[in-house]
């Protein structure tokens, strides 16, 4: 992979080089280059039929075909994270395509859903959501996982250390690991970090270049479709509208890049992942329906940060006021 | 006798800084993906440790409790211009020779109210609080909804959070550090009741008693108040007890006293000259 002027700076930064040495021209002209233009993608559960023809749904080859150089190659043997005695190795295992594996980015589930009395069969492709307000990105202690203004919220592979805090904040626990590759390995592959994350990127580079993610491309029943942000919202109220169809991933973590179009009802869907697809591990994320951002309650406490310097200043006046009172009595007392 | 050395106003702000500091390296910590891996939420009372909402929630209480008691100390430094904390020129100079005097190679130099050293590792301390709450704040701003922050910004706060914490953290544990010093270990029990012995301000803070006279060296007589109250103490003491030796003993006070009169002038002269 090429080095950004971003990867460039952090790898600096590590590295102790001071940020004078690298104000370059690069960054601008990859500025320019880079359409500001917010994207989202439409899946359409009613077009969708899950590929079952085929033994990999078309998205999931598009997706594993593309994104195949970028998989992790892990040094073996692999350490535990210690003192745990466990360690996340997915290599032996690139083949599974039933969930989110740091080899395989976006999988199909099939799910049975009670649906007016009835069983319905539904397929989901599921993967990142691209967030508008990603907890991931927010709350990386690294600060490595970019929300583009493309709205596409990006890993830096480099970068990451694997400590996992990604999957734990996402709503629905999207970024999978891969141990025994990565900056940790170089830092103190025994005692911190875990390896590397990884998850759909949304294609940005295809995007960027003007055009559709490998998914999209692939799908045989234009299930997946790619606009901008505002089309695709547009689009996904004029159909719910229309058809008196529900919606999942509009107000969900506070908005997302990602619109489900389902007739079904979200909650009965999450209820049947629930049932069967969930196997406690992660990589098989539920639907809840208007799941909160975890960011939302420490936003909320934000307003604390404007009062707490003025509530300052007005109780040390209080005391200066106090205390000097004090001084001229003292004076007054001994003069 | 007992002099005043830090009033309530100042012991406010040190325990609610302490203790806000304290729970944001703990929470600040917990940020990073260590209190699972580390089973630190195996303890019996920190279960809550691993879980990053919890942690973050209580990072912002305390952050804003940090900001709260900074701005009340900076107005209190402003308000009352009490700035014996703040370093003074040749205080680096100062501090080395300090440092040399406690492995004997040199003399403790006469020291104000602070030595030269703590006014350095008040300047080091104060900066990194001061660093923590601005790239935190950039760090509350672009955790907001709906606000977009350039991710190089983004990694680059964080690693000046992360560096300034780790700054803070190491002038934390040299200020415990240095109350292992048996000659430091006085000004604990101040920093809870406010008050310390005379003479330990004699024998540490000679500057510090000159200073605390203030522009009554001048007059020469409230300079002295402290001390004549005390002579006078022991002058109706002894009166009470001994009669016989009493005008022996006002003899010896009044020498002490003009003793104490030349010192101190010789005192004003060097905060002159210096
Ligand atoms: C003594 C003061 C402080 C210490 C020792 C401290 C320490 C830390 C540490 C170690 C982290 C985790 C690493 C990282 O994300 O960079 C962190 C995260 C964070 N700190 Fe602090 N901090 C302090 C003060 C503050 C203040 C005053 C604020 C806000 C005004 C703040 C806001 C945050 C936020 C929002 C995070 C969450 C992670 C993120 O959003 O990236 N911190 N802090
Ligand atoms: C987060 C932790 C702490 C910070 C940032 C801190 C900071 C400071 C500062 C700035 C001063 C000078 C205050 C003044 O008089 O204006 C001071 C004094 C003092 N601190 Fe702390 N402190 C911390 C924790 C502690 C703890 C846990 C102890 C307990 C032993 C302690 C004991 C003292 C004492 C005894 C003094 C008085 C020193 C003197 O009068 O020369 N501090 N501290
Ligand atoms: S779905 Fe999860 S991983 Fe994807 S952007 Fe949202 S929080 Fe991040
Ligand atoms: S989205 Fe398209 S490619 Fe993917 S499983 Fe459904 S029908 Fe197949």
């Amino acid at each position: 992979m090429a080095i950004t002027r971003r990867t460039f700076l952090k790898r600096a930064a590590l590295s102790g080089v001071t940020a004078a040495v690298v104000l370059s021209g690069t960054e601008k002209a990859a500025a320019q280059m880079s359409p500001h233009q917010e994207y989202a993608t439409i899946i359409d559960l009613t077009k969708c039929d899950g590929c079952s023809h085929l033994d990999t749904p078309a998205c999931v080859s598009a997706c594993r075909s593309k994104n195949q150089p970028r998989f992790p190659q892990p040094e073996k043997p692999i350490g535990d994270y210690w003192p745990q005695p466990f360690h996340e190795d997915w290599s032996d295992k690139q083949q599974i395509i039933d969930r989110l594996t740091p080899y395989n980015w976006t999988y199909v589930q099939h799910l049975e859903v009670e649906h007016q009395g009835r069983k319905v069969r539904v397929h989901i492709p599921r993967r990142c959501m691209h967030c508008d307000n990603p907890p991931c990105s927010g709350l990386c202690p690294f600060g490595v996982i970019d929300n583009t203004p493309e709205g596409a919220v990006v890993i830096d592979t480099d970068m990451c250390f694997g400590g996992a805090k990604c999957r734990d904040v996402c709503p629905w626990g999207i970024p999978q690991r891969q141990a025994g590759v990565g900056l940790y390995k170089k830092v103190a592959p025994k005692f911190a970090g875990g390896g590397v994350m990884y998850k759909c990127d949304m294609c940005i580079d295809l995007i960027q270049e003007g055009k559709e993610p490998a998914c999209v491309a692939a799908c045989p029943n234009q299930a997946i479709t790619l606009g901008t942000k505002e089309e695709m919202r547009a689009y996904a109220h004029r159909w719910a509208d229309e058809n008196q169809g529900h919606i999942y991933g509009d107000l969900e973590n506070g908005g997302t890049a990602t619109f489900y179009l389902s007739q079904i009802p979200f909650e009965n869907i999450d209820q049947a992942i629930k049932e069967q697809e969930n196997d406690g591990k992660p990589g098989r994320p539920s639907m809840e329906v208007g799941i909160n951002n975890p960011l939302d309650e420490p936003g909320n406490m934000a307003k604390a940060f404007a009062i707490a310097p003025v509530a300052g200043v007005l109780a040390a006046g209080l005391s200066v006021y106090k205390i000097m009172q004090g001084e001229e009595q003292h004076e007054d007392s001994e003069a | 006798m007992k002099i005043v050395r830090h009033n309530l106003a100042i012991r406010f702000v040190h325990w609610v800084t302490a203790l806000s500091i304290f729970v944001l390296i703990f929470t600040g910590f917990g940020q990073m993906p260590m209190y699972k891996r580390y089973n630190v939420d195996q303890i019996p009372g920190l279960g809550w440790s691993s879980d990053f909402m919890v942690t973050l929630n209580i990072h912002y209480v305390a952050a804003a409790i940090l900001i709260f008691i900074s701005l009340y100390y900076i107005t209190y430094l402003i308000g009352t211009r009490r700035w014996d904390i703040l370093p003074r020129r040749g205080d680096i100079k100062e501090s080395i020779q300090i440092f040399a005097s406690m492995v004997g190679l040199a003399e403790e130099p006469k020291n104000r109210k602070y030595l030269a050293e703590q006014r350095v590792a008040f300047l080091i301390t104060a900066v990194s609080v001061a660093m923590l709450i601005v790239t935190g704040l950039i760090k509350v701003y672009k955790n907001l909804p709906g606000v977009d922050v350039s991710a190089s910004l983004v990694f680059w706060i964080a690693q000046i959070h992360n560096l300034f914490t780790v700054i803070l953290l190491l002038s934390i544990i040299v200020h415990l550090l240095a109350f292992l010093i048996k000659d430091n270990r006085p000004l604990v029990s101040s920093m809870f009741t406010g008050q310390i012995d005379r003479a330990y301000v004699e024998r540490r803070h000679e500057l510090w008693l000159a200073e605390l006279a203030g522009p009554a060296i001048a007059t020469e007589e409230k300079a002295l108040i402290v001390e004549e109250t005390e002579i006078l103490e022991k002058v109706e003491n002894k009166e009470e007890s001994a009669t016989g030796e009493s005008n022996e003993t006002i003899g010896d006070c009044e020498a002490i006293e003009e003793n104490k009169v030349i010192e101190r002038n010789e005192i004003t002269a060097d905060l002159n000259t210096v």
